[in-house]
């Protein structure tokens, strides 16, 4: 840490592992709902629409805090600069965490606007809008003012001004069901696929620089590459969710083109991610942050890429659109592209927040963490794979009814059960070390990091 | 490769799909009224609309596709349930859903919203979306219309097979030999049409497979044959 506002970032990861914690839990929940029978009077009061809202705004809540923080504590390295205003960050994350609880509480109560992913009331929105430009205009100022552009600024600036704009298509109500969900994916198909995308670059770049010592003009000329793919395929690629809302038939074409290309860029991001990890200096330590990174490219690449192409091609979609087939890949997608990211990124902050930057500290809890929420996720996504597979043949090409298809995957969702405890336990672990983190007694000294040649070179 | 190509991949790229998007999106707002029958879109439907958002019910159910996947795809509920049914599922969930293994919560939605809802759910089936879900396929509902005619047409051919002795070498049921294929099993692959084709010379169809040719029969019994056999099939219509 070479600057005193990036402690700003750490109150921000705390919160977004907390909420991490509770988002997970609150799926171990919805499990239960597909396996089990909960009685009506239990129904009646907390129904599954409850819970599911709460398990997808937290998971979006945590994220974008994490991404916030992370913000924060890499504009001050990259511009070489204090950022603008520190007492506006930590009123920005008040602001954000009190409209995050005043919505889980709202929901409880039945308070919400009813649109999948987007259920946050319309008041709350407006609360949303002022966290997000008090963001922006706080880091947009000290990137202007510092004048030291770089790519990583770029794109990590227009990521998320990209993805504040994008939010505000996702307030309006919408007369027409098919109107709505044509917009309603504007947010969040090119959140995820476009402006987060952007942003997870950014990151991604931000770390290799850092930990492997490759030279910025390299790393920086395929950002550029990846980020021009992944908007190419990824805009376009939108088209995918069009082809049954009543669009016109065209967006069969467009979409299925466009989205057969999306896993493109992330095997450029993988091989990339590689390639600098060989070429550059291997001194970087923790081994851990390796992991957690490679980790991520990996089961992005397979969550993202391979787990959604299996279903994107619209003459499949057309029987496993709106299944479980979906479920499967969201999770491994999120998980791969976006939660081992954010955890990658506070494993890489979290020594130099708490002031022994470098130092060596007990990594077993780290990995045991890592391998528990990647294993369990991964056989979660297997098991609601298998489920999806076989609501997607009875009902979709046999023609059942849908609670005859939902009999037999109570069995694989028991599954997704399972593994989910796995997650949640590794949830546990990665939260507990994060925030325990400390380093080895009695062996201090720093070993060598490319980034501090990087950072002599910037001031 | 140089920086300079790199920027150019990235603008050229983004360029390019935005352009298509944006241009595509403006054609798809023109032909939106057509496909979802805007001039039906009453402001009871968008009450309706309301009201089912109020209740959060796409957190459970899917629409067009979207939502949550606890509960059936309401698309097509109004063709699949008509209108008795959705109103006493609003009315009393847990009345309608006493056998099922997963409830459905009570909404205490009052008669307007239920009226609403129902109008909402009526205008919804009838947006022009590629024909999905495929379980409430209008091709599938005009398949079984077909289904069955051919099974009204059942007597000619049962008596054609009856006249000819099919059983002598086929399986129907408990009944026939075990010479040939089982005549349940043919229309998973076949139609009714391939089937009468295929009577007037078998060995030209399928060389050594030592079924008699019927040159005798006309083409309507050799067709009622074919439509008797289809509608044999558990698996007709898929």
């Amino acid at each position: 840490m070479l600057f005193k506002t990036q402690r700003i970032a750490y109150p921000y990861f705390v919160l977004a592992l907390l909420l991490f914690s509770l988002q997970v839990v609150v799926g171990l929940w919805l499990a239960i709902n597909y396996f089990a029978t909960v009685p009506q009077s239990v129904v009646d009061v907390f129904p599954f629409s409850t819970a599911r809202a709460i398990h997808t705004n937290l998971l979006v809540l945590w994220l974008l805090l994490g991404f916030m923080g992370a913000t924060f504590y890499l504009i001050p390295e990259e511009t070489g600069r204090e950022l603008e205003w520190p007492k506006l960050a930590i009123a920005q994350l008040v602001l954000l965490a009190g409209t995050g609880v005043a919505a889980v509480i709202g929901f409880l109560f039945g308070w919400t606007q009813g649109r999948p992913l987007l259920e946050i009331p319309r008041p709350l929105d407006l609360l949303v809008v002022v966290g997000a430009l008090m963001f922006l205009a706080n880091v947009g100022v000290t990137i202007l003012k510092a004048r030291q552009w770089t790519v990583t600024q770029g794109s990590l600036l227009g990521g998320l001004t990209f993805l504040a704009l994008l939010y505000l298509i996702g307030i309006p109500f919408y007369n027409n069901i098919a109107v709505d969900w044509y917009y309603w994916w504007w947010v969040i198909h090119l959140w995820v696929e476009g402006a987060w995308e952007l942003i997870a670059a950014a990151l991604t770049a931000f770390l290799l620089i850092k930990m492997t010592g490759v030279e910025r003009s390299v790393v920086e000329k395929w950002l550029y590459v990846e980020l021009g793919l992944f908007l190419f395929t990824g805009i376009a690629g939108t088209g995918h969710h069009y082809y049954w809302l009543g669009a016109p038939q065209y967006w069969i074409w467009v979409g299925g083109i466009f989205s057969a290309l999306e896993p493109f860029p992330i095997l450029l991001m993988v091989v990339d991610t590689y390639r600098h990890a060989r070429e550059g200096s291997h001194s970087f330590r923790p081994r851990l942050l390796w992991v957690y990174l490679i980790g991520g490219v990996i089961l992005h690449f397979m969550g993202a890429g391979l787990f959604g192409f299996a279903h994107t091609l619209p003459q499949i979609n057309y029987y496993t659109h709106g299944s479980q087939v979906t479920v499967s890949h969201g999770h491994l997608a999120f998980f791969g592209a976006y939660v081992l990211l954010n955890l990658t990124f506070f494993y890489f902050a979290m020594p130099r927040l708490k002031g022994f930057p470098g130092a060596a500290f007990d990594e077993r809890l780290g990995h045991w963490g890592f391998w528990s929420t990647s294993l369990g996720v991964l056989g979660m996504s297997l098991s609601f794979a298998v489920a999806g597979v076989l609501q997607a043949y009875l009902e979709r090409v046999q023609g059942q009814d849908y609670m005859i298809s939902q009999e037999p995957i109570r069995f694989w969702m028991f599954m997704a059960f399972l593994h989910g405890l796995v997650v949640v336990a590794g949830v546990v672990m990665i939260v507990w070390h994060l925030l325990t983190l400390k380093p080895t007694t009695g062996e201090s000294q720093p070993i060598t990091r490319p980034e501090e040649k990087i950072a002599v070179q910037a001031v | 490769m140089s920086e300079k190509t790199a920027k150019w991949i990235f603008w050229g790229g983004t360029g390019v799909s935005l352009l298509l998007f944006l241009v595509l999106t403006v054609d798809t707002h023109r032909q939106f009224s057509t496909l979802t029958h805007a001039d039906k879109l009453s402001a009871q439907v968008v009450a309706g609309k309301r009201a089912f958002e109020n209740r959060n019910c796409n957190d459970c159910h899917t629409i067009l596709g979207f939502g949550a996947y606890f509960a059936p795809d309401l698309t097509r509920a109004y063709t699949r349930l008509g209108e008795m049914p959705i109103r006493r599922r609003l009315e009393k969930p847990e009345v309608a859903f006493v056998d099922s293994f997963r409830k459905m919560p009570h909404q205490s939605l009052s008669e307007q919203e239920i009226n609403d809802i129902v109008s909402y759910l009526a205008w919804m089936s009838n947006i022009e979306n590629n024909d999905w879900p495929p379980q409430h396929s209008e091709k599938r509902w005009k398949r079984s219309t077909e289904r069955m005619l051919a099974a009204a047409a059942l007597s000619p051919g049962a008596a054609v097979i009856e006249q000819e002795q099919c059983l002598a070498c086929h399986n129907l049921g408990k009944n026939g030999g075990n010479q040939a294929i089982r005549l349940e099993w043919i229309a998973k692959r076949r139609d009714a049409m391939w089937i009468a084709d295929f009577l007037t010379d078998p060995e030209q169809k399928a060389p050594g497979c030592g079924m008699p040719a019927y040159p005798h029969l006309s083409a309507a019994q050799r067709e009622s044959v074919g439509q008797f056999i289809v509608a044999l099939s558990s698996g007709a219509g898929r």
